[in-house]
């Protein structure tokens, strides 16, 4: 253990209220309510703090339509720190310190929440902010005003209660990317609502785990057993492991999750019918092809009706 | 300037967008090559200007291109290059290119002591291996669903150094040990052309196959008759270039006349990559390279293909049968039209035919389409202006009083840049990451 880096844990909260709530309404048994949900988060970045002294810990929240950095260890650049709370024996001041910031924080952003609370939360601005985050930390430029010496080995836990957002596939996979390219691993715990495409995806792709809750009540304990080790530990002990992954994409044209696309062969965008133009590039495509699709003029285009049904093998 | 789209605000409608195809038009051949393109050019400067061989060459220092200013310090040519790489960026417009759908590429490196050679700085060898590296990762970016597998020729035999993956990372990792790769005895041309055709035996007949061929060596030491070999080549479809390193050997000629590919002689380090980088668009746009904007459109290569997506089965689920090899696996990937069990993708469902891709490897190419307008250099910091960057949340760095024309070169004095759509302030290493590798505004997600 002593001589595994120190750790970078991006955290990445889902707050959508519509979800939490439902999720609150939940039978016996299986309802985890938001405020019980922050409990049990907070004891797992405490953990994560504990396990080693340099450790470090951002927490970014997405709300609906809005994503918050929530609180991030003060570096060389933070004096976050309020002196100004009263000292108490009983409690490790660090912990505290962390625990009143990010509730308070959570509270507040929920305050002001207003009419949006069906919209889709700003997931894909809290992973881009994360990753903001961790490319300049991890920069050896920056990096040497931060004290440390040892190697940071950066990852991202996501939070999850919203379904797929299929709006954002482009940037959730550019994200994605982008992560693979830091080397930071992001591992998924969906919480509660069904399983979500895309983040199956983005823990595949960057060699993290994509873990689903059977047992909502037991959050804390899954946090601890699968999320707590570092990489280093990962090879070493038993790690949940990956389950199926769906590899389907959004078509451009309606943002509907699609398992057979119809790709325009210059620019590769994903359509869920036959065109016959591409809207991303103008190009134009030979009657022909289309004709094999069953594409003809009395259909309409783009009531997506038309879907894989009519497609003829070749 | 196309509208920006990075918010995926795409419309309903398929045809009311207002992308200008020739806004596209070659835009990528800016971006895909100023990356590593300005070192070549450099070093042919300094060369004196010339094309000759590179043994002919005066000697060169690499150092003189860095000024030292009045003050005998470095910090501000080092200022200047950062800034000018910032504004080449800026400037080079982004765009659609062409992709191939598959292409499949086996390349050929030479291990022959011929490598060692010193002709090329700083060995054949090393010059190789940086050279593979770069074409991988532009190869890739050009052709996010081909494969790529890597042949050695060392000792008189052909030796696997990285199997056919569609996945950069992996192949990267493959080469980027230099001392396993250390050069040794002679080149067999036969026996790693042998092992690169059966490597691709197994591909449908549409997808491209190809075989990369950087040749340091005069010699090649074949068990059998190299021209059979060739014919086998010819028969199977396969395309072979060759780059050679040293000078023309007519076997090397001939097998890429017969088989349909390029044969070239890199005069020096310069040359060798733009031979080597050569290889990177598909083999049909080099037959007609007129792309213009208008002809984009009425290409008659263009298609729309229909794909499959399928569901991946982890190596933990219970072995069974795939339908490519009919061999017990557990592994796989499942088609979504028949479900049927495939070995690796991309390929064709054996059952039903359908074009069978990672989605993920078609995303990798999106960022293309729907660049991040490129932020604004921030002269003064607005009264309201947050005091955290928009995008890493960190305070942004003291702005420094240097740089007298810091607004020309488009590096901004207050170290502040601007998103045009969503008016956030982001710092320097954000600016920088966001479009570099991110290709997401955080501010406007
Ligand atoms: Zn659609
Ligand atoms: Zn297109
Ligand atoms: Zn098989
Ligand atoms: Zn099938
Ligand atoms: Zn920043
Ligand atoms: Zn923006």
């Amino acid at each position: 253990m002593s001589q595994s880096a120190q750790s970078h844990l991006t955290l990445i909260l889902d707050l959508s209220p519509k979800q939490w709530h439902l999720s609150s309404l939940e039978p016996d048994g299986q309802a985890l309510s938001l405020l019980s949900f922050i409990t049990q988060v907070l004891a797992f970045m405490n953990s994560h703090l504990a396990l080693r002294h340099e450790n470090t810990i951002s927490v970014l929240g997405a709300f609906p339509r809005k994503s918050v950095m929530l609180y991030s260890t003060p570096g060389a650049n933070d004096s976050g720190l309020d002196s100004t709370a009263p000292q108490d024996a009983n409690t490790y001041q660090p912990f505290k310190t962390v625990d009143t910031i990010v509730s308070s924080r959570i509270m507040e952003e929920m305050e002001s929440i207003s009419d949006s609370i069906d919209s889709p939360t700003g997931l894909v601005g809290a992973l881009s902010k994360g990753l903001c985050h961790i490319n300049r930390v991890i920069n050896p430029a920056t990096r040497s005003s931060i004290e440390s010496s040892s190697p940071l080995d950066p990852r991202m836990l996501i939070l999850s209660v919203s379904p797929d957002m299929s709006t954002s596939y482009i940037p959730i996979m550019n994200t994605i990317f982008a992560a693979q390219k830091l080397k930071v691993k992001i591992d998924v715990c969906k919480i509660f609502g069904e399983d979500n495409v895309f983040l199956q995806q983005a823990a595949h792709l960057t060699g993290g785990s994509y873990v689903a809750l059977m047992q909502r009540n037991a959050l804390l304990q899954y946090l601890v057993m699968c999320f707590l080790a570092s990489s280093s530990l990962r090879k070493i002990v038993a790690f949940p492991t990956h389950d199926r992954v769906d590899l389907r994409a959004a078509c451009f044209c309606h943002k509907d999750i699609v398992d057979i696309g119809y790709v325009c062969s210059v620019c590769l965008s994903i359509f869920c019918s036959p065109v016959p133009v591409c809207s991303t590039c103008r190009t134009k495509f030979p009657v022909k092809t289309l004709r094999r699709f069953g594409f003809g003029p009395p259909k309409a285009v783009g009531n997506g009706t038309s879907k894989s049904g009519s497609a003829t093998p070749q | 300037m196309p509208p920006n789209r990075s918010n995926l605000d795409l419309s309903d409608s398929d045809y009311d967008e207002e992308v200008d195809v020739d806004d596209y038009d070659g835009g990528r051949k800016h971006t895909g090559k100023t990356k590593g393109k300005e070192l070549p050019k450099n070093r042919d400067m300094g060369l004196g200007g010339k094309d000759g061989y590179s043994w002919e060459a005066t000697y060169t220092r690499t150092w003189d291109a860095v000024q030292e200013d009045e003050g005998g310090s470095l910090q501000n040519a080092v200022e200047d290059l950062l800034a000018r790489g910032r504004r080449r960026r800026l400037l080079a417009p982004t765009g659609a290119i062409r992709r191939t759908i598959i292409r499949h590429l086996v390349i050929l490196i030479d291990l022959s002591s011929s490598m060692l050679d010193r002709d090329m700085r700083p060995t054949r060898f090393d010059l190789t291996l940086q050279y593979t590296r770069e074409f991988i990762v532009e190869w890739f970016d050009q052709n996010p669903l081909g494969q790529v597998g890597i042949i050695g020729m060392r000792g008189g035999l052909g030796e696997k150094i990285g199997d056919m993956t569609g996945n950069p990372q992996e192949i990267l990792k493959t080469i980027s040990d230099r001392d396993k790769l250390l050069p040794d005895g002679e080149p067999s041309l036969q026996n790693a052309l042998e092992m690169a055709r059966s490597s691709m035996n197994h591909l449908p007949a549409h997808s491209s196959r190809e075989v990369l061929i950087l040749f340091g060596s005069l010699t090649t030491c074949d068990p059998g008759n190299i021209h059979d070999t060739v014919q086998a080549a010819i028969s199977d479809k396969v395309r072979v270039s060759v780059v050679a390193l040293a000078a023309e050997m007519k076997i090397c000629r001939d097998l890429c006349n017969k088989t349909g590919g390029a044969f070239g002689v890199a005069l020096n380090e310069g040359h060798y990559r733009d031979l080597l980088f050569e290889a990177i668009p598909p083999p049909a746009q080099r037959a007609n390279p007129s792309t213009g904007g208008s002809a984009l459109s009425s290409n008659p290569s263009s298609d729309l293909l229909i794909m499959g997506f399928p569901t991946r089965i982890p190596e933990s689920s219970a072995p069974s049968l795939c339908v490519c090899h009919s061999e017990l696996k557990r592994h796989g990937y499942l088609c979504p039209r028949c479900l049927a069990k495939l070995c690796d993708v991309p390929t064709d469902c054996d059952i039903c035919g359908l074009m069978i891709v990672s989605s993920p490897h078609l995303a990798r190419s999106y960022h293309h389409l729907f660049p991040v307008k490129p932020y604004q250099a921030r002269t003064t910091i607005a009264d309201a202006a947050p005091e955290t960057c928009g995008g890493c949340s960190l305070a942004f760095p003291v702005p420094r009083v240097t740089l007298s024309d810091g607004s020309a070169s488009g590096v901004s004095p207050v170290g502040r840049y601007g998103c045009p759509d969503c008016q956030k302030d982001f710092c320097s290493d954000c600016d920088e990451f966001v479009h570099s590798v991110l290709h997401v505004c955080p501010g406007c997600s």
